[in-house]
């Protein structure tokens, strides 16, 4: 039987010989790069794809409904025909915009959602660039993000567009500081910041485990770094229209779509690498146990976006600074503490959990209880 | 505790998402017609699903419901019960019924029936008008036509009328 596990890396590596036959050494490099990146890119449309007529199909059925299904059979061309009448729809400037912000927002946008996919690792050796600061590579990846929509609600001259602009800026700063440091104590623990080396550091026990309230702070900011319910803020239908993206259309417009799409993906990709384990897993090959672990994240999406009413501004900000703050700081504390203490692996583990249960358990206490009631409704 | 309402809402809409599939969809291949009547959703926290897939599947009407004319036939010759008598024309606040007739006294026969559905208010008086328990409103709702085809003849009215089934003027009235 063929071997699963080592098949593409084995065709890269076949490739690459026979290239080596006729071509320099450096050539052949940044040909396999090309290839390997175009590849990825190709992965992540088809992917974002489905995600769409995924979301839409399991939000129906969460509001009890059935969801698109006209076109083809059970709606599965539905993808193709949004993206046809997305290419060939009219692409407005409207007269009042920054012509040169318009039109690199929606550039800016799409090129760091796709250089995420550099790092993570999607198998046990898939994976394009195995950085050693790849952690620190991810973060910095996501801050682009909130330049982009800036300059597309500054560019498009409109001012909901503008309000969505400023509300996505706070947003994003605000829940990447959180972010950062849920990670940190991954990091910590992990005892590097390589997401190969992170996936290794998860066995027996994968991080879900050792660090509850880490995953916890991690998977929320993670739903409001990409925009999506219930912190979808920047893009609320009923306040702000469309928020950044509403004086765009046609293939601009598909980009922040694509953008938004490929971003939730990766979010989800993180958590399962830095929380759940990675690609590790029984019998079935490794990339196949990731996108397993990588499609239940996303329904977690789907299915938040399908319960959670959209936050007001102030609630977003105050949850972000005078919740998840302290308690990753918190976190990071304990993490710290018992990283320096020398119990071993089983030791270890168990003052992890402890003092991540005691943190989270006495921050939800205090969060109902001293939270005025009115903040709450 | 903190955050137990979240819990519950996950929970309520994922409870929401499974039943669909076991409840209100019983026929995943077949088509669905409801010919009880409307069927709405019965219970207020009820699961499952409750949309109507709606060129596939349509709600029937409620028996009383005024859709387009239709002419009824005689259930032992198979003829038009239509005697060209002209009530329902004269009734019409609209003039949408125009009787076309040939022949004088007990020879007078009808030709044609012109029902002009683009001016018709679907009052019924025509129905109420008729003598001979001829003429009834029938079910149809989907009247947008592609042509200008507004205009509905004899053998139109009475392909409506073979289609409902009905054969008593005034059968929901009763």
């Amino acid at each position: 039987m063929m071997d699963l596990e080592n098949f593409l890396p084995f065709l890269g590596e076949i490739v690459a010989r026979w290239l080596k036959g006729f071509l320099p050494v450096w050539l052949v490099d940044v040909i396999m790069m090309v290839v390997v990146g175009l590849l990825i890119i190709l992965l992540m449309v088809v992917v974002v794809m489905a995600l769409t007529l995924l979301e839409r199909k399991i939000l129906g059925r969460l509001q009890d409904r059935l969801g698109p299904n006209r076109v083809g059979p059970y709606g599965l061309i539905q993808p193709i025909a949004d993206v046809l009448k997305l290419l060939v729809k009219e692409d407005i400037i409207p007269e009042k915009a920054d012509k040169l912000l318009h039109f690199l927002a929606p550039v800016i946008i799409v090129v760091p959602a796709f250089m995420v996919w550099a790092v993570i690792p999607f198998g046990k050796k898939l994976v394009a660039a195995d950085l050693n600061i790849a952690v620190l590579y991810v973060i910095a990846l996501g801050s682009v993000t909130s330049i982009a929509i800036l300059m597309a609600g500054w560019g498009s001259g409109n001012k909901y567009a503008l309000l969505g602009g400023f509300r996505a800026v706070a947003q994003l700063f605000s829940y990447e500081v959180p972010m950062a440091l849920a990670i940190l104590s991954v990091v910590m623990a992990a005892g590097s910041m390589s997401l190969q080396k992170i996936v290794e550091a998860q066995s027996p026990l994968p991080f879900v485990l050792l660090q509850p309230v880490a995953f916890l702070i991690y998977f929320i900011c993670g739903v409001a770094e990409t925009n999506r319910s219930p912190f979808d803020l920047p893009e609320a239908e009923s306040e702000i229209i469309a928020g950044y993206h509403i004086e765009y259309s046609g293939v601009k417009w598909a980009m922040f779509f694509l953008a938004e799409y490929i971003n939730t993906f990766a979010i989800s990709a993180m958590v399962v690498t830095l929380f759940l384990g990675g690609w590790k897993g029984p019998v079935l090959p490794s990339y196949i146990w990731f996108f397993i672990k990588v499609a239940i994240m996303v329904y977690v999406f789907f299915w938040f976006r399908a319960t959670f009413p959209r936050l007001r501004i102030d609630q977003l900000l105050n949850f972000s600074w005078k919740f998840l703050v302290p308690l990753a700081m918190a976190n990071l504390l304990v993490t710290g503490l018992v990283v320096k203490l020398d119990l071993g692996y089983w030791g270890k583990a168990s003052a992890y959990w402890a003092g991540n249960i005691l943190a989270g358990g006495l921050a939800l206490y205090l969060l109902g209880r001293f939270t005025p009631k009115k903040a709450l409704a | 505790m903190f955050g137990r309402g979240l819990l519950k809402g996950l929970y309520t809409t994922v409870k929401h998402g499974v039943m669909t599939y076991f409840k209100g969809y019983k026929h995943p291949f077949l088509k669905r017609y409801f010919t009880e009547g409307p069927a709405p959703r019965l219970e207020p926290e009820g699961v499952g699903l409750f949309t109507l897939q709606y060129p596939e599947e349509k709600y029937a009407m409620f028996p009383r419901f005024r859709g387009a004319l239709m002419h009824l036939r005689d259930p032992e010759t198979g003829q038009p019960r239509c005697t060209a008598c002209g009530a329902c024309a004269l009734a019409c606040p609209h003039g949408v019924i125009e009787v076309i007739a040939e022949g004088k006294g007990k020879e007078r026969k009808l030709v044609d029936y012109r029902y002009n559905l683009g001016r018709c208010v679907f009052c019924r008086l025509c129905v109420e008008s008729c003598p001979y328990g001829a003429i009834e409103m029938s079910h149809e709702y989907e009247l947008a036509t592609y042509e200008n085809k507004m205009v509905l003849h004899l053998e139109d009215l009475l392909k409506i009328g073979d289609r409902s089934g009905v054969t008593e003027q005034g059968w929901a009235w009763k």
